[in-house]
């Protein structure tokens, strides 16, 4: 432990090998300067979440390597982060994420003259209310969260949340989602208050619902609410429009609905983590993601909605026109982003997460 | 050796009945059922796992061909072997420590070497998080194999207790008139150790190493806390393809990788057996 | 055994390089969460240590989280239980094949658990869920068997999301914790003793009882604590194939370095955790050495 230092000191790239070194029995050679960038790149990114090619294609067009490792969810990015930046350049959060991460100040401001792509950005996506001005986010994808459901098996459309949260109709057939604040959220939605709410007593009630309606859900799925629909397992599942659109793809009997009190619209963002250790290259990837062709290409692999307005004139009719992908505008205005509330209310939404839970 | 060539049927010769057989061959029939259709399933021409559509390799060849995939592999094969070996000799340390040795505290010792069985994986990752990243500054930029080394350092110190224990167990019914005989007979401590003790733990050491490989061949939590970028073990790579749902590529790899650690596991036992019997 | 000051060399050997990677890989980083129980969240994502007991007050004072650490414990002690069951007779059956056939069935009991576990968990749902093999099989016995016309059609099985799916998902996780150390005990039985019981009159169940349990109690012991312990803090499987009231106290854990962001309610639910195991270790510590102490 010979080169031990303050943490607070220096940032973690610079420390020199410790233990392990010595241990390995390794000379190490001297450290690089930073006067210069490397020509690599560390993306943090979630899986499937890019085109086939595209980090091929950005080393081809600048030369940088681009390396990418994979989280499984906003929570994990965030544990990743907290204790610092262990490398990374760029990262893809949530919305409510990017406003959190901001407050902790682990992100660095985007320096919009190095991204010209910006102008490619539909005008309504350079707004957004969990991060002003767009100063540390810019979007890459977006989409809903709704109901999948079994046609076959369901009576009519089910375009409500009553029948996943107030009714025994399909008791039994019902999947939620596994996480606090989308599961509470949209109980909220359904109780006519708002998804954000900060009030103690809405949040009580919607805890009581959710409890009051327990014999009839299935499970809490954290992430396969669509294979357990595929399966036959539930006939309702609460989902992400693009999880849902996989399975439709080989099984026309599932439909993707958001229901008629609403529901949450969430944007992955991309962000350069403070303390990343090549900013400069940070900032010529975002650009190239957010190039019409690279976003056409990836926007095409992922089938997710693009807030790319020049990448989606590229892009086939039959994508512009999934309604899942795309929802109409008279369901867009019903829909509202997760905010970030702060810890107090993360911390009561968890209690009441246990509570529900437990019983 | 003589009672296992007993004729059939003798009162010793458990593994010849039926009974028994029949209830170990279900409890094998359970543990391989889901592996069977997990292989078959790879086989399965559709993205979901969940009808058969027809028989394809194609989804090998898309595992062959995904990078990242290949790289989560070598990165946790490397790891695995690495900290298998290490845990393997320091826990068999610890085994003979507490097993030969009298010495103060040696109630609480025990209790500190059992910790890493007894912490909860998730607080065991944030500990490793919190200490890689403001206590030591492992660096993260190494060439490899070295960028797994912070890593490989937290699977070893999960891992080798297990082998302490299970090397201990074993070890307590030693009789220690052997390795008097042995000295008695003119061998050296080290002669004694490997041609006396060594060979009657040897089943235990085989037993905690396999724990060990286990252990760290599968490990996700600690793994995801303690990587820096361009470190990509294969339990954080399927943690996030499973995301977006088990696809057959999931399956072939695993298969992939089934096939890898049987073709390694017979090499060893074949390398193994005609030398040194004990 | 000896005293350590008769081979100070051989002892200093055997005990430097287990300690050294235990303190500084494993206890210095466990100190740090350890401090953080006694600390209070300042902002998002830093913490000062303030020597509060706030945390594991509101751990043992808010009764949710005591019903939640109460039922982790007893679903934890069955599938324990049913491990042992399931794993003696499959450890002692391996003990007495050939050297050959023990190496095999060895690595047949382990391979499965070089499969990851996600995956290995989403094949047992393939298996068990309503439309699984297992419910296809026994349909077509009931529909073979003509019990259709007898009882009306074949109800499926509710075989997954409920505690008996997470108990069995434990018991299959874990076996191969339970079957090695009891292997490698039942293993080191000197088998004359059995021979000795047996000749001496006692039945193959008395001499099982009485002879062959207690003689590979070590093994049982270790495989208990092998199994128990991870048993406890697991998430995952009650995560995957448990129904909406499958939270065991892993879960909450999980939370609080998650989505809550409350490292020092989580470092206290761990360490809650970690000094009721320890409680109950020193407890068998402390029986076993007056058995022994009576013994003598």
């Amino acid at each position: 432990m010979k080169h031990r230092k303050s943490p607070m000191m220096t940032s973690r790239r610079s420390f020199l090998a410790g233990t392990g070194a010595v241990a390995a029995g390794i000379t190490l050679a001297p450290h690089k300067s930073f006067s210069a960038e490397d020509k690599v790149i560390n993306f943090y990114n979630w899986d499937t979440y890019i085109g086939e090619t595209t980090l091929d294609d950005f080393a081809a067009a600048t030369g940088i390597e681009a390396k990418m490792d994979l989280f499984a969810d906003n929570d994990e990015l965030f544990a990743k982060l907290r204790e610092g930046n262990p490398g990374f350049d760029v990262i893809v959060p949530s919305n409510d994420y990017v406003e959190r991460m901001a407050v902790a100040d682990m992100l660095s401001p985007l320096d919009h003259d190095k991204i010209p792509n910006i102008a490619n950005i539909e005008p309504v996506f350079m707004e957004a209310a969990f991060d002003p001005g767009r100063k540390f986010s810019l979007p890459y994808m977006w989409g809903t969260i709704g109901i999948g459901y079994r046609a076959g098996a369901v009576d009519g459309v089910p375009d409500s949340w009553k029948w996943l949260y107030d009714s025994d109709k399909y008791s039994g057939r019902i999947a939620l989602l596994g996480d606090a604040s989308t599961v509470m959220g949209l109980a909220l939605k359904y109780l006519g208050y708002s998804y954000n709410t900060v009030d103690p007593a809405e949040i009580k009630q919607a805890e009581e619902l959710i409890i009051a309606q327990k014999p009839h859900i299935k499970l809490f799925a954290d992430d396969n609410g669509q294979d357990l629909l595929a399966s036959g397992e539930v006939n309702l599942a609460q989902e992400w429009n693009g999880d849902i659109l996989q399975v439709q793809e080989e099984d026309e009997d599932i439909a993707y609905i958001v229901p008629k009190e609403g529901a949450v619209i969430w944007q992955d963002c991309l962000c350069i983590p403070a303390g990343a250790p090549h900013p400069q290259n940070a900032h010529a990837f975002i650009d190239y993601l957010l190039d019409a062709e690279a976003g056409a290409a990836i926007a095409d692999f992922i089938q997710y909605a693009t807030p790319n307005g020049a990448a989606k004139k590229l892009m086939s009719e039959e994508y512009l026109s999934n309604p899942a992908i795309f929802p109409t505008e008279e369901v867009i205005a019903k829909l509202e982003p997760e905010i970030y509330r702060g810890e107090e209310v993360t911390k009561l939404f968890d209690e009441a997460w246990t509570r529900i839970n437990a019983v | 050796m003589g009672w296992l060539r007993a004729p059939a049927g003798g009162p010793l010769d458990y593994h010849r009945r039926w009974w028994l057989r029949a209830y170990v061959g279900l409890v094998f029939l359970l543990l391989y059922a889901p592996i069977v259709t997990l292989v078959v399933f790879s086989f399965n021409d559709s993205k979901r796992n969940i009808v058969w559509r027809g028989f394809t390799t194609k989804y090998y060849w898309k595992a062959w061909n995904n990078d990242s995939l290949f790289e989560a592999f070598t990165n946790s094969l490397m790891i695995a072997g690495v900290s298998t070996a290490i845990s393997t000799v320091i826990g068999t340390m610890v085994a003979m420590l507490l097993w030969r040795f009298r010495f103060p505290l040696k109630s609480a010792y025990e209790g500190l070497v059992a910790l890493p069985i007894v912490v909860p994986e998730i607080c065991m990752g944030v500990a490793m998080l919190a200490f890689f990243s403001r206590v030591t500054g492992f660096p993260t930029d190494w060439p490899w194999p070295f960028n797994l080394s912070a890593i490989t350092a937290a699977h070893i110190a999960f891992s080798f207790p297990f082998v302490a224990v299970v090397v201990r167990a074993r070890l307590i019914g030693f009789n220690r008139e052997l390795e008097e005989a042995s000295r008695d007979l003119g061998a050296s401590e080290w002669q004694t150790f490997w041609n006396v003790i060594f060979p009657y733990m040897r089943p235990g050491v085989v037993a905690g190493a396999l724990l060990a490989f286990t252990l760290s061949l599968d490990d996700f939590v600690v793994t995801f806390f303690t990587s820096g970028p361009d470190t990509l073990t294969f339990p954080v790579k399927v943690y996030s393809m499973v995301r977006f749902s088990v696809t057959p590529e999931v399956n072939a790899a695993s298969t992939v990788l089934i096939a890898i650690t049987i073709a390694l596991t017979v090499l060893a036992m074949r390398l193994q057996s005609p030398a040194r019997v004990g | 055994m000896d005293h350590w000051r008769d081979h100070k060399l051989a002892f200093w050997v055997f005990a430097i390089p287990g300690t050294a990677w235990l303190v500084v890989f494993f206890l210095a980083p466990l100190a740090i969460v350890w401090a953080l129980s006694f600390g209070e969240n300042i902002s998002i994502t830093q913490t000062r240590v303030t020597g509060t007991l706030e945390n594991y007050g509101r751990a043992l004072l808010t009764p949710v989280y005591l019903q939640v650490i109460w039922k982790s414990v007893w679903l934890s002690a069955l599938a324990t239980a049913g491990c042992l069951l399931i794993a003696y007779p499959v450890a002692f059956l391996i003990s007495f094949v050939g050297a050959r056939w023990k190496m095999i069935l060895l690595a047949a009991i382990i391979l499965p658990f070089w499969i990851n576990l996600l995956i290995r968990t989403y094949a047992l749902i393939a298996v068990f869920r309503t439309r699984g093999f297992v419910n296809f099989g026994l349909e077509w016995v009931y529909e073979t068997l003509f019990l259709d016309r007898l009882f009306g059609p074949f109800q499926p099985l509710e075989l997954l999301y409920n505690n008996f799916a997470v108990g069995a998902g434990l018991i299959y996780v874990f076996m191969p914790f339970m079957v090695l150390p009891l292997y490698a005990s039942i293993e080191r039985l000197d088998k004359s003793l059995l021979e000795a019981s047996l000749d001496l009159g006692a039945g193959q169940f008395t001499t099982f009882w009485r002879v062959t349990v207690p003689l590979t109690m070590p093994g049982i012991v270790s495989g208990i604590i092998l199994v128990f312990i991870p048993m406890l803090g697991s998430f995952l499987i009650p995560d995957l194939l448990g129904g909406t009231n499958a939270q065991m106290i892993g879960n909450v854990i999980e939370r609080q370095f998650k989505s809550a962001n409350d490292y020092p309610f989580g470092a206290a639910l761990s360490f809650l955790l970690m000094y009721a195991t320890f409680a109950a270790l020193a407890l068998r510590a402390y029986a076993a050495g007056r058995r022994s102490a009576a013994q003598v």
